[in-house]
């Protein structure tokens, strides 16, 4: 029977075919194959629609495509499989719309400004995407390992669209380099797995997830390579995570995101909401089975992820581009992702992701429209009073504003709520650890509403400080569209999962994502999750009296913040109230010397013990190896002249041969006593 | 009765010879007799002890070496034959168009 | 016995054990019968093909035998034959599986290279002659068959390679072979006196049952054991006695030098492994005759030597024949890490695949320069520049029996290499193997000459291929096919040829 499953293979493949057109025929394509791009995504966001809708109905599909390596007598069958539960049908509907609302946005960014080389532009979208969604419907983590590595190829090709300047190129090669650090963990981890389960399968009984909770059990045994079983899958977690680190733009790797800002912003739109940075939470979430059964690398997810939420978002806090703001804010969001994988909450951080990808992608849209409204300048000091200007550009901004500083009742408030919660009651539950990071996700909040707001003043309020700011340049629909889809998903994709309001109001039933998420295969489900983690919940007073404080303080510290940049920057001329943390802004503004650091590390210990590596390798490696051959040739040329041709030589050295066997084996064997 | 190390030494002798004229011989057909030589070193060993065990089989095996010595000079004849009409002589030391 | 080697109603005697032996001669005797009717028959196609199916009827009989068993263990065990001077176990049916489809390989190829040639009956009579000694060294019991055996393989091979008899390279090659032969039987013939006069017999079970008694005369046995020692390795081409290979190898018609450097070589190793093993058991040797260190000595100088005069050709026959050098010297190591009491039958069963590997890949690779030399290209590595945009298939068929003899996967001489290594390392001579591997990573270099000359390099201008000859094709292919199918097919192979080496000990 035909069903709908049939059809997912398409939806990975439309945007390739794109791909092929755009780079194919693009040139001879009206606006340069986008619309290839824009029909190829919004076949596969109809496609990804009847997934999700046939999983709703309580349909998973798990199924082998293709075997590509057939492993002989217990050794490993290397496979592209595609899963759909209910995580990545969500997934796909995200990534499809985003896709398809970039696609139609960059009409407005790329080709009405008139660039060049769209064809290649439209190539590397459609690359993208299908990179993507490869990697979600991946069955099995060497599928995504290669899909990933696809993502991260063609986000080097598009952060480096603007080759021709000197700061894309070197972006790209930035974000291609320190993703691949990471990626190089990752792909250790993956041998690991097919080393330690021989499989590498996500779902069923024979997946690696569920190989390990049997060991763990004891019910099965697995090669752990002398490891006691919780410390091997530790280590194989954390070599995964590696690449996750890297991709997520994670403390300490996040250094590329706020460098690609160099790619045109709609790329930057796909990068941050829906694609590569998502790419590795998503994997985490993916195989959650797997990091549940360990407690170590569960927290260390947590602590990462609350530290890189407070770290990005101070750094938010002085930046001057409008993009940079943008891009630390991604960062610091994605931790606050991680913090909830880490403290248990597999459901909080999905539903995060999935407002995040809203608001996020809403948010770098209407930053393309300011954009593109300043004819290409980023500096938010030259802004100021777009608000009258260009109203649809504000108040959908002003949306995602709001739900990304997690204000009531957008979005943003109810998923960075319950990552909170959740990271909450586990830690009282008797994980201090948890708390450590709780604090910081907590205290990121504050920042978060203070940088949020103070982008939003700065560029939309006040007086024009600049000319362009004055006449700004006018936006189409091509531009105004995406932005209103977007507005009204970033305010009120929180209803898919309003815990707090059932849990205060006690209306059962309206946790619409965890039931969702519940309906996963056998060993994927939330609950199942849950069951897993190490975690036990206390609450504080009662469940609800938890629910309220937490919701409570976080939205204070919100407003909070979001009431200081009202009092600070939200006057007709702002001045550079940050100059007044002297020091402390220098020190934020140059990224807490993050790069200078790297690149310090990298010259000074990494390029000796380099060049020390070379010179080994160049002396005494390849020394030896020329020596070698050279001695060999030379002795060849010795020995063939032991070939004189004469024939009475040969008698004479086979004589001589056989008479210096005969008296050493006679002297050796004594014969001659 | 001749003790049987004397028969060895006479074979070891023989085929010393033969040895020696095959290292200093040029003459294919000197070298071909050389080899004879030294294959009737080998019928004297097995003839002599035949007689010391008292069994038939070295009197018997060499009658055979002596036929496949036969044979194998009427092979090396022929050789000898296509030598001297390719190098003009039957000179062991001219054919040395292959070495190294 | 041999009752149970076929389903029929009644056994077959046991003569019939040697069947493919006599196939083999009949077939020779055959074409004789034709040369004698029609003395100058020029029907090449009459010919090759009569000696080929004479080839691998015998190689189906050889076959049958081996897999229903006749010889092992489970049918009774070694069928002796004449007095036990012959023995039909699943060893020598093994070896004769080598002779005869290297015997088909050659004269499928032969049917084009001597199409011009006069006297093609007797070529192929000899070759068919040349064959049955083989078998027969594969199956000889005592010395006294091992000697004429040996010598019915030699003497058809000397008037082989001197076949072009108007050709220098082919007088030359024959004159030296013939030469070192002569002196290499005669001191073979010279150690089997002594090793007859040290014991009393011939018969490899008597003589090792009268090892004991030989107290006095363990001299006159060690210069013995050395000397047939010498014989084997005249016809295995290994050091010193390995003079008269680069040479004879060289100037020999290619269809020949294939067949020398692969059978005859398996037949030298065949009668090599029956004679040290069944006369000169490890556990019951006098102190003194310690022919194993022997084998241990050649095999390091031989591989060594084969491989590095090889490294340094500039003809890619000669390149080809030091090669077979070296391989003679990975094959002594089923005689050289050989233990009292060690897995024994492992080491020598890997030796013993090795070498139905070697078969295809070497008779292949000979076999495509006999190819060569049909189209009149020239000999050095540099005339080969370019082949394969003009003969592809050819050229693929090469590569494969470069890659394979140096050992790489995924061809069937990666696993040979690969077992006969792991099994010296197993018997504890890691060094053995050290010095193997290093001898197949410096071969690497020189067979991969080759195949950089053949696709790299361009062709000179004036590279100009005759027609594509049917039969040295068919020859080609069939050793690539095989030398391929070997690699999926070598769990069976090992298998067998440990399990008929188990017999041995």
């Amino acid at each position: 029977m035909a069903g709908i499953f049939d059809f997912v293979p398409a939806i990975v493949l439309l945007p390739f075919v794109s791909f092929l057109v755009a780079l194919a025929v693009g040139n001879r394509m009206p606006k340069g194959g986008a619309f290839a791009g824009i029909v190829a995504t919004a076949g596969s966001f109809l496609l990804s629609l009847a997934t999700f809708f046939t999983v709703s109905q309580g349909q998973t599909y798990n199924q082998t495509i293709y075997t590509w390596a057939q492993g002989l007598d217990g050794a490993v069958t290397l496979e592209f499989g595609l899963l759909i539960d209910p995580l990545s049908a969500l997934m796909l509907v995200i990534v499809t719309l985003i896709a398809l609302l970039v696609h139609i946005f960059s009409l407005g960014y790329m080709n009405d400004e008139g660039e060049t080389g769209l064809p290649r532009y439209y190539a590397g979208l459609g690359l993208f995407t299908a990179s993507m969604l490869g990697f979600v419907v991946a069955d099995n983590l060497l599928m995504a390992f290669m899909f990933f590595e696809l993502v991260g190829l063609c986000s080097y090709l598009l952060i480096g669209f603007w080759f021709r300047e000197p700061g894309p190129p070197s972006a790209a090669k930035k974000a291609f380099l320190v993703t691949r650090f990471g990626d190089y963990f990752f792909l250790v981890g993956v041998v690991a797995v097919f080393a330690t389960f021989g499989t590498a399968a996500f779902a069923g009984s024979e997946s690696f997830p569920h190989l390990a909770e049997q060991a763990l059990a004891g019910e099965t045994s697995v090669n752990t390579f002398g490891f006691a079983a919780e410390t091997w899958f530790t280590i194989v977690g954390l070599l995964v995570l590696g690449g996750v680190v890297g991709k997520s733009a994670q403390f300490p790797l996040h250094t590329w995101l706020p460098d690609a800002m160099e790619g045109p912003t709609p790329v930057s739109a796909l990068i941050h909401a829906a694609t590569m940075v998502a790419a590795g939470v998503y994997l985490v979430a993916r195989m959650y089975g797997f990091y549940a059964l360990s407690p170590t690398a569960l927290a260390i997810i947590a602590l990462i992820g609350g530290f890189t939420a407070l770290f990005a978002a101070t750094m938010g806090v002085v930046k001057r581009e409008i993009k940079q703001v943008l891009a630390y804010s991604t960062i610091s969001q994605y931790g606050y992702m991680m913090l909830g994988l880490g403290g248990g909450g597999y459901v909080a951080a999905t539903f995060h992701l999935m407002t995040h990808a809203f608001f996020k992608a809403l948010l770098f849209l209407g930053a393309g429209s300011v954009i593109i409204a300043m004819h290409h300048n980023e500096n938010m000091w030259d802004m100021g009073g777009l608000k009258e200007k260009m109203p649809v550009t504000y108040y959908t901004f002003l949306s995602g504003s709001l739900a990304l500083a997690g204000i009531f009742p957008f979005a943003g408030f109810w998923s960075k709520d319950e990552v909170l919660y959740e990271t909450l009651i586990h830690g009282l539950g008797g994980s201090p650890i948890l708390l450590v990071a709780y604090a910081m996700g907590l205290l990121a909040v504050f920042f978060t509403g203070f940088y949020t707001f103070r982008m939003v003043f700065l560029t939309f309020h006040g007086k024009p400080r600049s000319q362009t700011a004055r006449d700004p340049h006018g936006v189409r629909w091509n531009v105004k569209g995406p932005l209103a889809v977007l507005g009204v998903l970033a305010a009120t994709t929180g209803v898919v999962n309003m815990v707090p309001v059932e849990k205060l109001l006690g209306i059962k039933g309206i946790d619409f994502l965890h039931q969702w998420l519940d309906m996963s295969l056998d060993g994927l489900t939330a609950h199942h999750y849950a069951e897993l983690t190490p975690y036990s919940s206390a609450y504080i007073g009662g469940e609800a009296t938890t629910v309220a404080i937490g919701a409570a303080v976080s939205l204070g510290l919100a407003i909070a913040g979001a009431g200081l940049a009202y009092v600070l920057y939200n006057v007709p001329e702002p001045t550079e109230h940050t100059d007044k943390l002297g020091g402390i802004k220098t020190l934020l503004y140059n990224n807490y010397y993050q790069d200078e650091y790297q690149v310090w590390l990298a010259n000074s210990v990494v390029r000796p013990i380099s060049r020390g590596a070379d010179k080994f390798d160049q002396g005494v490696v390849d020394g030896v190896v020329n020596g070698v051959s050279s001695v060999s040739l030379f002795s060849g040329s010795r020995v063939r002249r032991i070939q004189t041709g004469v024939v009475s030589n040969y008698a004479a050295l086979l004589t001589l041969g056989l008479t210096v066997l005969l008296l050493g084996f006679g002297l050796l064997g004594g014969w001659f006593q | 009765m001749v003790p049987p190390e004397y028969y060895l030494v006479l074979s070891a002798a023989i085929f010393c010879i033969g040895l020696f004229g095959i290292l200093t011989r040029r003459n294919a057909l000197l070298f071909l007799m050389s080899v004879e030589l030294m294959l009737n070193a080998a019928n004297i060993n097995l003839v002599a002890f035949s007689y010391v065990w008292g069994n038939v089989t070295g009197q018997t095996f060499a009658l055979f070496t002596m036929a496949l010595a036969a044979a194998e000079v009427a092979i090396g004849l022929g050789i000898i034959m296509v030598l001297y009409r390719n190098f003009g002589g039957v000179d062991v030391t001219d054919a040395t168009t292959m070495r190294w | 016995m041999a009752g149970a080697l076929a389903l029929q109603s009644g056994p077959l005697p046991d003569w019939t054990a040697v069947s493919p032996a006599l196939i083999l001669a009949l077939t020779g005797l055959l074409l004789f019968v034709i040369d004698s009717i029609d003395s100058d028959s020029d029907n090449t196609v009459l010919l090759a093909g009569l000696s080929t199916v004479g080839s691998l009827f015998a190689f189906g009989v050889a076959g049958w035998f081996l897999v229903e068993g006749t010889g092992q263990a489970a049918t009774g065990g070694a069928i002796s034959l004449y007095g036990d001077a012959l023995v039909v176990d699943g060893m020598s049916l093994f070896f004769t599986l080598i002779f005869t489809i290297v015997a088909a390989m050659v004269c499928i190829a032969s049917l084009d290279y001597v199409a011009e040639q006069r006297h093609q009956a007797e070529f192929f009579s000899l070759v068919l002659f040349a064959a049955t000694g083989m078998t027969l060294m594969s199956m000889s019991n005592s010395l006294a068959t091992a000697f004429i055996s040996l010598e019915l393989a030699s003497l058809p091979s000397y008037a082989l390679v001197a076949y072009l008899k108007d050709n220098r390279g082919s007088v030359e090659a024959a004159l030296k072979y013939f030469l070192i032969g002569a002196l290499s039987s005669a001191v073979f013939a010279f150690g089997i006196s002594l090793v007859y006069a040290a014991t009393g017999s011939l018969l490899l079970s008597d003589i090792a049952s009268s090892l004991g008694d030989a107290d006095g005369m363990t001299g006159i046995l060690g210069m013995g054991v050395l000397m047939l020692l010498g014989g084997f390795a005249f016809k295995t081409a290994s050091v010193p006695f390995h003079f008269w290979a680069p040479e004879a190898y060289e100037g020999a018609p290619a269809p020949i030098s294939a067949f020398l450097s692969s059978a005859s070589k398996a037949a030298g190793f065949a009668i090599a492994f029956r004679v040290f093993v069944e006369a000169f058991p490890l556990g019951q040797l006098p102190a003194g005759v310690d022919w194993v260190l022997a084998f241990q000595v050649l095999a390091v100088v031989t591989m060594t030597l084969g491989n590095f005069a090889a490294a340094t050709q500039e003809n890619v026959k000669r390149m080809l024949a030091y090669s077979s050098i070296g391989h003679a010297g990975y094959a002594l190591i089923g005689l050289a890490a050989l233990t009292a009491g060690g897995p024994n039958a492992n080491v020598l069963g890997a030796s013993m695949a090795h070498l139905l590997v070697y078969g295809f890949m070497n008779t292949g690779a000979f076999l495509f320069i006999a190819l060569v030399e049909y189209w009149g290209v020239g000999t050095t590595f540099e005339d080969y520049n370019g082949l394969g945009a003009r003969a592809p298939m050819a050229c693929v068929a090469m590569s494969v029996f470069m890659f394979s003899l140096a050992g790489l996967p995924p061809f069937g001489g990666f696993f040979s290499k690969y077992v006969l290594f792991y099994s010296a390392i197993e018997a504890g001579f890691w060094w053995l193997a050290a010095v193997g591997a290093v001898n197949s990573a410096l071969s690497l270099f020189y067979y991969s000459r080759v195949v950089k000359a053949m696709w790299i390099e361009d062709a000179a201008p004036t590279l100009e291929l005759g027609s594509k000859p049917v039969g040295l094709y068919t020859a080609v292919i069939f050793a690539a096919v095989g030398t391929l199918l070997l690699l999926p097919a070598f769990q069976p192979v090992i298998e067998t040829a440990q399990t008929v080496a188990t017999a041995l000990f």
